[in-house]
């Protein structure tokens, strides 16, 4: 066999040419580095243009004043004083809502921007992560029909937004359903002083349906990752927790917890970098005039071409994510650390 | 102690241990809990699975209700639907071109996913295989893109999209006397206006699920076909991508599904209109009349708008749970 | 045709050195093992000659062509893994003809080379299977039918027989040297196994800590060890060490003396040696009167006795004190002894031996170079490579 070597059927690599085995040639050469970027380069292309071209972008007209004439899209360049004036609370000529609250009565903190983005998102990633597990808990055990029980916890999840808006704008728009009566006729809702007779355009009222609308899609997707941290605990540890005669709830306690903590940090996490850029169930549910999110006053003070202003919000929004990120960063760092 | 049952249960209880106990179902219910404490968690888990079904539900019920319900008769609508009209799911075809609407939303998430699953395939392939200088901070940096709010994204895209940002053209003012400058091409309208950002929006969490496959294949097997003769590229198709097919299907179908679900720039990228590449978003919205508001055709809209969703995640549900089981986390 | 040539090849990674100036040269047709302990490079020089790996400095030739910075496709080369590395997503027959696939060969071309490879390592009937449904020899087949289905030039193979049961490698051991005489392909063949490279290879390249210690034929490894690496890392149970001085009357240890004169043996009187004699050249000393060459006897006393059924290990003690001696079993003041398994020596007992002055070796013990290999007059150094099939019992 030594004799026919490479001798029929192919052409050896080497003795082809043309464009396509010059370039092949050329990127089997480069180093490991060099091919490495090679291959980022359209994944880093896209981001440069689609992410970071914007975000350095909106930075820089973050530093001009709106536009006071229709054609030019920004005024003279002011610096930090849409900053300034954002932060100390000056701003609200240029916004539908105040950014900071203006009192510190429930109703003046729900109708600020920063106040009623956080209690949103500080009170539905709490149930989101709640409830999530419980959903969790019940998916991981093995049962008959889990298939199904799976796919109708995990459904909301996979409802797009616009859906989700309409399904919580019918539930409780006033006159159609039994959620919501009149002062002649109130709901059980009504009577128990949940919400009043004309929940989407009260501020706390729509608060509290953007929450519950939240919580019933994204909890799913709290379950998921938690049930993905659930599934991939050694399953013989607990056989080992069974033979040393512990019970379930001490097998819960002592194993699945502590071991799937982590993976509960990192999903609510993600959660809150979610929760914390709330717009499309507010826009299709209520309306931002009633629930004005972060990401609210963005799109309106784009929408009224006050640039400046909008992108000044839109940087400030980001560090206050920012911010909420490094804190869960330190904190699932202790929290790592601590086993 | 089933024949027990039915006797009297008004007998003392402080009989002597040997013989069993007269009690009601209920406290005989709980003392057998007690004993036997896996019943008790089978009754919870019961309970609590329930309960999670009727949540879950209850919303999409709903919507049926509205659906069937007559527009005449859309008031005080209760559990169940006031009259039976069908009419409205074929309704919504006539008001709306839904089917359009629908039709962009799948083109939309089929371009993004495409996509992103070739980018991510090439990055993850990198990040999960490769050792070079600079790795780690860039898989941060691609993280971090992923915090920032599309608002922040909105308004130079917008600008851009629009064809109103001229990029001048390096030379030209000396080969032609006058600077030339090229203008952005004008893509709002176009699919493209949303699938690039969705796109850079969706990318990173595929880039880090295929990261995690592509990195679980033995180094063997990459050099292995190597050897046999195809190169660097030619083992990640040939070899790694083939058998990462379940990572691969997970990234596609969350990407999918990320975009049919997005809203921000669905809304804001196109005018709304079929013709003009509006997704799902446009088509719902666009149901609310200048006179009317017809509830009960935005529910069936809603009820045909999440079908295809619906199926996906009964069809792929395993790969989901199974994909983000395998790593998505990890990182 | 299929000779390689590696001229001072090093790779070094970050802050280690992998393969330190290699230089070796691999005839056509030839059997070569690198061996050496994990970690002593041995896979990172396979790896650079298959490409996998660029070397940090150096020149690669395969066939008379320089492929240092060539990709492995070509390179005319064809590799089992260790691993085995079967693409689990295809079937035999595919996984066989993937490289012929990549490079367009037709159809009856691809069929007719197939089945001639499937024919050679006897896999007839089994070409749609899965590999996961194969067993782990069936597997090693198919590895090996996908290498030499493209008539490489070279063949290497890293470990193949590694992950296989014991019965399955000797088995495969043997499988894999008819191959080579039936191909008569170069195979360079990476192994920790030093058995292993003593049956199978033409010539064993012994590796350590990245540096080439010495490449021969297996016999001339075995008995003329280059240095003290080599001695102790070829045979099994290892060559026994002790280690001394020369002096006026020959070696000189705590415990073992070898008479001779130093002059005569390439040796100064004052150099720190350590003597070297494996165990079957350890004799009791009234089997030794045969021997040509006999040492003056050594007094030991019998610790632990191991019958393997064929030949008995014994472990003897030089020093007189047992008790002082059980607690410090440094190889000093041990000696291995292979004898014959009617031999009836009981532990804790008294032996006598004599070493076969002929298969004494003696190394720098600093450098751990070779100085001397067999302690007979050199005049008569020619008459002892004939004594040596007596000596092998």
């Amino acid at each position: 066999m030594a004799t026919e070597q490479e001798s029929q059927g192919a052409i050896r690599d080497s003795s082809r040419s043309g464009p396509y085995v010059t370039a092949v040639r050329w990127m089997e050469n480069l180093s490991e580095t060099a091919f490495a970027y090679f291959l980022l380069a359209p994944a880093l292309l896209l981001l440069l243009v689609i992410a970071i071209y914007p975000l350095v972008t909106t930075f820089g007209m973050s530093l001009f004043a709106d536009a006071i004439s229709g054609s030019a899209s920004l005024g003279e360049f002011v610096g930090i004083q849409n900053y300034v004036e954002l932060l100390t609370n000056q701003k609200s000529y240029a916004l539908p809502a105040p950014f900071l609250p203006t009192s510190l009565t429930v109703g003046g903190i729900v109708s600020s921007a920063l106040g009623v983005t956080l209690i949103f998102t500080i009170v539905s990633v709490f149930f989101e992560t709640i409830i999530g597990f419980a959903q969790a808990l019940v998916l991981d055990q093995d049962f008959r029909g889990r298939r199904w029980i799976r796919v109708a916890i995990i459904i909301p999840w996979a409802v797009p937004i616009v859906i989700q808006g309409m399904i919580f704008f019918l539930l409780f728009q006033p006159g159609i359903g039994f959620l919501v009566g009149t002062s002649q006729n109130p709901s059980l809702l009504n009577q128990l002083g949940i919400i009043g007779t004309t929940p989407l355009v009260n501020t706390i009222d729509s608060l509290l349906i953007i929450t519950v609308a939240d919580v019933w899609k994204t909890t799913a997707f709290m379950a998921l990752l938690i049930l993905a941290g659930m599934q991939s605990i050694d399953r013989s540890l607990y056989d080992v927790a069974r033979v040393s005669g512990a019970s379930p709830w001490q097998q819960f306690k002592l194993i699945t917890f502590p071991l799937i903590l982590p993976t509960i940090m990192v999903a609510m996490l993600f959660r809150t970098i979610a929760a914390m850029r709330v717009y499309g169930i507010i826009e299709t549910t209520t309306g931002c005039q009633t629930v004005p999110s972060l990401s609210c006053l963005v799109v309106s003070s784009f929408s009224s071409r006050t640039y400046g202003t909008a992108a000044t919000v839109a940087f400030v929004t980001a560090a206050i994510i920012g911010v909420v990120v490094s804190i869960y960063i330190v904190k699932f760092a202790d929290a790592e650390g601590g086993f | 102690m089933a024949t027990d049952t039915g006797q009297s249960n008004q007998q003392n209880t402080g009989i002597g241990e040997d013989r069993p106990l007269k009690r009601g179902p209920l406290s005989k219910w709980v003392s057998s809990s007690i004993q036997n404490p896996e019943r008790a968690y089978r009754a919870m888990f019961y309970v609590a699975t329930v309960f999670f079904l009727f949540t879950t539900l209850f919303p999409f019920y709903w919507l049926l209700v509205l659906a069937l319900t007559p527009q005449n008769l859309l008031t005080n609508v209760g559990l169940v639907p006031n009259g039976f009209n069908p009419m409205s799911f074929v309704t919504v075809f006539e008001r709306v071109p839904f089917h359009i609407y629908m039709f962009n939303s799948l083109v939309l998430g089929i371009m993004t996913t495409v996509i992103v699953l070739l980018l991510a395939s090439l990055a993850g392939y990198v990040f999960g295989r490769l050792r070079f200088p600079g790795k780690a901070p860039m898989m941060l940096a691609i993280l971090a893109i992923s915090y920032f709010p599309p608002a922040a994204f909105l308004i130079p895209l917008f600008e851009l999209f629009t064809g109103n940002v001229a990029v001048p053209l390096l030379g030209t003012s000396l080969v032609f006397g006058e600077q030339l400058y090229l203008n952005s091409p004008d893509l709002f309208n176009t699919p493209w206006a949303m699938v690039l950002p969705f796109s850079a929006l969706f990318m990173p969490l595929s880039i880090f699920i295929l990261t995690t496959f592509y990195g679980q294949i033995p180094d063997g097997l990459e050099d292995a076909a190597r050897i046999e003769g195809t190169t660097r590229l030619g083992a990640l198709f040939r070899v790694i991508i083939p058998l990462s097919a379940p990572g691969v299907a997970t990234a596609g179908v969350l990407t999918f599904i990320s975009v049919y679900n997005e809203f921000f720039f669905s809304f804001l990228m196109n005018n709304g209109e079929a013709q003009n590449w509006a997704p799902l978003v446009g088509g719902i919205i666009g149901l609310q009349g200048q006179f009317d508001t017809p509830y009960h055709l935005m529910a069936a809209a809603s009820i045909i708008g999440v079908l295809p969703v619906a199926i996906l995640v009964i069809v792929a549900q395993e790969k989901i749970v199974s994909g983000l089981t395998a790593g998505a986390l990890k990182e | 045709m299929g000779d390689v040539k590696l001229e001072h090849v090093s790779k070094h990674y970050d802050d280690v050195t992998a393969v330190d100036d290699m230089n070796v040269q691999i005839r056509d047709g030839e059997f070569v093992c690198l061996v050496g302990p994990s970690g002593c490079g041995k896979s990172t020089t396979m790896e650079m000659v298959a490409g996998l790996t660029m070397p940090s400095e150096g020149t690669i030739h395969i066939a008379g062509h320089e492929v240092t910075n060539l990709p492995p496709k070509d390179r005319g080369i064809a590799m089992v893994f260790q691993n085995i590395a079967l693409f689990p997503h295809m079937d035999v027959y595919d996984n066989i003809s993937f490289g012929l696939r990549l490079r367009d060969y037709d159809k009856e071309e691809i069929d007719r080379r197939v089945e001639k490879a499937s024919d050679v390592v006897q896999l007839e009937g089994m070409l749609d299977r899965m590999p996961d449904e194969m067993s782990g020899g069936q597997r090693q087949r198919v590895a090996i039918a996908r290498a030499i289905v493209r008539n490489p030039e070279v063949f290497l193979m890293d470990e193949p027989l590694a992950n296989l049961d014991a019965k399955l490698r000797v088995h495969m051991r043997t499988e894999l040297q008819r191959l080579h005489k039936e191909l008569d392909t170069t195979i360079i063949y990476v192994t920790h196994d030093q058995a292993e490279a003593m049956t199978m290879s033409d010539r064993i390249a012994v590796l350590d800590s990245g540096q080439l210690q010495q490449i021969d034929p297996p016999l001339t490894c075995y008995n003329e060890p280059a240095n003290l690496f080599v001695a102790g890392f070829i045979g099994s149970p290892a060559m026994n060490f002790v280690e001394g001085e020369v002096t006026e009357n020959g070696f000189r240890s705590e415990n073992l003396d070898v008479e001779f004169d130093p002059a005569r043996m390439g040796v100064n009187v004052g150099d720190q040696v350590t003597l070297g004699i494996r165990p079957e050249d350890v004799y009791p000393a009234d089997d030794g009167r045969t021997l040509s060459h006999p040492t003056a006897e050594i007094e030991t006393v019998s610790d632990v006795l191991e019958p393997m059924g064929d030949e008995i290990f014994i472990y003897l003690l030089l020093a007189d004190d047992v008790e002082t001696n059980l607690e410090e079993t440094a190889s000093n003041n041990q000696l291995l002894m292979s004898v014959d398994p009617d031999s009836d020596i009981t532990e804790e007992q008294d032996v006598d031996v004599v070493l076969d002055r002929s298969k004494i070796h003696l190394f720098d013990t600093n450098s751990g170079q070779a100085l001397q290999h067999g302690l007979v007059n050199p005049t008569t150094a020619e008459s002892t490579t004939g004594t040596e099939a007596e000596s092998d019992d």
